[in-house]
């Protein structure tokens, strides 16, 4: 019985059971996003806040590329005073506007660390909802 | 990344978004996973692995945009 759904890597020979690809050069992906639910109102965007680094994390320094490094690093930046208000980090991501009480380069590392913020990190819903369409 | 029959389900950690995708984003995925490649690589593999019915290598730029567009593939 041949196999034609051999899986992809596993014992799969030139010629022989190879599944069939198509790159799709006539159509697009077939890609369905789905959204996170998060609050979306305007005055919970607003209010919400972006700490850098996450507090659990203050004692790192951050890299400008917006690694965590250990505290000292050079060319690293301590975590900054105060959470950082989302109008303020969206404003930063559009214009390129330094956030507030930072100079060109911390603010640079600083929103490298907010671009990789992941779920489960402190300011990573603020974050998220940032870049979710409104209406 | 989940198989769920027809499609597949992507989570994007970073954006939190849930991606259902069909062929041939899961296999484009699943061959850069851990090495990053040229897109003649690419190809090269997803060549390797499967009948390509169409190995053009403009049609895979375009997947890619796509990805990247998504946030699911990073340009180095």
């Amino acid at each position: 019985m041949s196999d034609d759904q051999t899986p992809p890597g596993e014992g799969a020979r030139p010629g022989l059971g190879r599944r069939t690809l198509l790159l799709g050069a006539a159509s697009a992906s077939a890609v369905v996003s789905i959204r996170p639910a998060l609050a979306n109102t305007a005055a919970s965007v607003s209010m919400c806040e972006i700490p850098v680094p996450d507090p659990g994390r203050a004692g790192s320094y951050i890299a400008s590329n917006g690694d965590l490094v250990p505290a000292g690093t050079r060319g690293a930046y301590p975590a900054a005073r105060r959470p950082f208000q989302a109008a303020d980090v969206k404003r930063t991501l559009n214009t390129g506007v330094n956030l507030p009480g930072t100079t060109s380069d911390q603010s640079r590392a600083y929103t490298n660390y907010i671009r990789r913020l992941q779920s489960g990190t402190s300011g990573f819903t603020c974050f998220a909802s940032l870049q979710m369409p409104r209406g | 990344m989940v198989p769920l029959d027809e499609l597949t389900a992507v989570y994007h950690r970073t954006s939190g978004q849930t991606h259902l995708v069909a062929a041939p984003v899961p296999e484009i995925l699943a061959a850069l996973e851990g090495a990053p490649a040229t897109l003649d690589v690419l190809l090269a593999r997803l060549a390797e692995r499967y009948d390509l019915a169409d190995p053009d290598p403009e049609a895979l730029a375009a997947r890619l945009a796509e990805l990247e567009t998504l946030g699911l593939v990073q340009r180095r």
